[in-house]
């Protein structure tokens, strides 16, 4: 009858033993910084994992970024010099990893970045694993380049850009990839390189100045949304890449719309594909 | 009396005492009016909220902690340096600070004062009234600049915020970096949930190989008993062809899509081909795991039988006591995984068995092609066994006696 007791007692307390809790340490961070006479701002913005949310400042701010992170594995970067205009932003792996994601915890990290629509901004932005938005509309983007390692990044232009776009890169690891409002964007040339990845490239918007898109994917799909009217092109070197368009007059590897050379509205696609569905798709103005 | 009635009464006085000029002096330091000094202690009173005492951190020797806030690019490196040069009492702490000054509790900046250098506070809030040319780094306390106020440099407010009144301003980057918070996970499941759930799982799983396995009995006996006697008889070499066959069968797969692209027609199979391929890569994992598992309910029922226990021999019960024995190698993990390090050590030891058992399958299944080849399975005896004797029939009733030839007289 002891012995009984004993094992009964030995088994629920077994059972009512509760593993000890492990507890995620967060911290915040916010940094920001008045307009001032800055002539440009060249921006490197790394984000280990988590969500990121980008927009334009509203209130004289030249950059602002509010931050949740996981203190254990991750550390705020805040570095800018006044003399060169050079920021680096955002959050990191501690230790050797970078930007790459060492603990699922850092997927729950935040954070809200904001740049001075006036400053001519270049942004490279590093995006680990995890959710980006980046609405980019107003502000005087003269550069950008994005890389996404393994994340879902959704990039709109919602108002039209400011200045003069010099390029907009977008590098897509294993990833999605959804860009709207790109004609807002003007960037002269638009380059995606991805290797695994879903990529959607809408050009709707205020039309601000013809575009070169050169494409380079591997694996995955490719849309293009092109607002009915815009003259596109397509030059395209395929490997297991169907190419799915109506409209465009085919001529060996180059698919043109009619009436190319005399729109005021045009768009050259370069495209290198293996193993990627194309596909065009007009957007009724 | 309670803190709300106090700041109450503190803030009457306060209001009494004539607002004197504006020239005032850091707390605690110089001789400025007096009105304003009464003034500056009831409202240093007001903030007092049982920080330490107002004052100046001395100097650390040269082996000291020191710190330079010339950089507030480095936040928590720097907090860390900070935090490790306090000291218990408070008044201990010695620190040295590049290029500027450290103080203890709350500190203010009068609004007719001009610091030179940079302003380091440890365990206080920072008001500044008049104008600061360097940085300002607060440790567990705010910055406030007030109206008038201004720091040319740039804020760092660890464990407290920077705040701004009015005109006060900011020429550089402003930081905080607040206190961290333990977010406790979710709720713990307790353990017996954890238990019933885990054993859920895996009995949804073994009736699933339950089914499949009865499945292949009934309709493929021939081959799962062939790939099961390949496994029983080559079970090192299974093993071994297994584990090649999981290294090869991704590369196998790019050369036959990269081979059916060579050609027009091969390019249209490829969809087709992926799918075929991938579903005999999962045919022959699932088939080979049931197949081992049926190796070894046969083993164990034979073993029972040379016991003298009476048991109907047969493929089904092969299989449902073999499946049976796979589920006892997680039996010990579904009851003991909670426990913190041995939990891990069971479920690893339980994968890489259960891994192991699927190399062996899919070898034999491999071997055996599927379970139509039989040279592995021991059924047939080698060439090399043959001899004529087997050749020879034997006479039913025996061999008569031959007389043995006489020897002839020479």
């Amino acid at each position: 009858m002891m012995r009984t007791s004993i094992l009964l007692a030995g088994v629920a307390g077994a059972i009512g033993v509760v593993p000890r809790c492990t507890a995620q340490v967060m911290r915040t961070f916010s940094a920001s910084r008045p307009v001032a006479a800055e002539r440009f701002l060249h921006v490197t913005l790394d984000f280990s994992g988590g969500t990121l949310v980008l927009l334009p400042a509203t209130n004289g701010q030249l950059y602002g970024m509010k931050l949740s992170y996981d203190a254990d594995h991750s550390s705020p970067v805040q570095q800018y010099d006044p003399r060169t205009g050079i920021l680096r932003l955002g959050v990191e792996s501690t230790g050797s990893n970078g930007i790459r994601v060492t603990s699922r915890r850092q997927l729950e990290q935040t954070a809200r970045v904001e740049f001075s629509p006036d400053v001519p901004l270049v942004l490279y932005a590093n995006l680990g694993a995890g959710d980006a938005s980046l609405d980019l509309g107003a502000l005087t983007l003269t550069e950008l380049n994005l890389h996404g390692t393994a994340s879902r990044a959704s990039v709109d232009f919602s108002r039209p850009t400011l200045g003069v776009c010099k390029s907009a890169t977008f590098t897509v690891g294993a990833a999605e990839l959804d860009v709207r409002h790109l004609a807002a964007a003007g960037c002269a040339a638009i380059n995606v390189d991805g290797a695994v990845g879903s990529v959607s490239l809408a050009f709707d918007g205020a039309w601000r100045r013809d575009a070169t898109l050169t494409v380079d994917l591997s694996m995955g799909g490719l849309t293009l949304k092109v607002p009915r009217g815009v003259a596109v092109r397509v030059a395209a070197e395929r490997f297991l890449a169907p190419f799915e368009g109506k409209g465009f007059v085919r001529a060996g590897n180059t698919w043109t719309t009619p009436g190319f050379d005399q729109a005021p509205q045009k768009l050259r696609v370069e495209l290198k594909a293996a193993m990627v569905g194309i596909q065009v798709r007009w957007i009724e103005p | 009396m309670r803190a709300g009635n106090r700041h109450a009464a503190l803030l009457f006085l306060a209001a009494l005492i004539p607002a004197a000029s504006v020239a005032a002096a850091p707390v605690g330091d110089g001789m400025g009016h007096v009105p304003e000094r009464l003034r500056r202690l009831l409202l240093g009173a007001l903030l007092y909220e049982g920080g330490p005492a107002p004052q100046a951190v001395r100097a650390a020797d040269s082996t000291g902690p020191t710190v330079n806030p010339s950089r507030l690019d480095q936040p928590v490196r720097l907090e860390r340096e900070l935090r490790a040069a306090l000291r218990k009492p408070i008044s201990a702490t010695r620190l040295t600070v590049t290029g500027g000054t450290a103080r203890i509790g709350a500190y203010s900046v009068g609004s007719a004062e001009t610091i030179h250098g940079h302003l380091v506070i440890l365990e206080g809030s920072a008001e500044v009234h008049g104008r600061v040319e360097g940085n300002v780094v607060t440790l567990d306390g705010d910055v406030t600049v007030f109206p008038g106020g201004s720091i040319a440099g740039d804020v760092l407010a660890i464990g407290g915020a920077v705040h701004r009144v009015g005109n006060g301003s900011i020429s550089g980057t402003e930081q905080e970096l607040a206190a961290a918070t333990t977010v406790p996970d979710a709720q713990p499941v307790p353990i017996l949930t954890r238990i019933v759930g885990r054993a859920a799982g895996l009995t949804g799983l073994l009736v699933v190989l339950l089914v499949l396995g009865l499945g292949l009995v009934t309709f493929g006996r021939p081959n799962l008993e062939i790939v099961s006697d390949t496994v029983a008889h080559s079970f090192g070499r299974s093993f071994l062809a297994g584990l090649l066959g999981q290294v090869l069968v991704l590369p196998t797969f790019g050369m036959l899509v990269i081979g059916l692209a060579l050609t027009i027609a091969g390019a249209l199979l490829i969809p087709f081909a992926v799918a075929v391929y991938v579903l005999v890569v999962v045919v022959t994992t699932i088939g080979g795991l049931l197949a081992v598992a049926h190796a070894a309910g046969e083993r164990v029922s034979h073993r029972r039988m040379a016991r003298g226990v009476s048991i109907s021999p047969n493929s089904y019960r092969y299989i449902v006591t073999g499946l049976g024995m796979a589920a006892m190698i997680w039996l010990a993990w579904i009851i003991f995984g909670w426990v913190p390090v041995a939990g891990t050590l069971m479920l690893t030891a339980a994968g890489l068995a259960t891994w192991s058992l699927a190399t062996v399958g899919f070898g034999a299944a491999l071997l055996s092609r599927g379970g139509m080849r039989e040279h592995f399975a021991g059924r047939l005896i080698s060439p090399e066994m043959m001899t004529d004797e087997y050749l020879w029939a034997t006479p039913q009733f025996g061999v008569p006696a031959v007389k043995r030839p006489e020897k002839r007289d020479e």
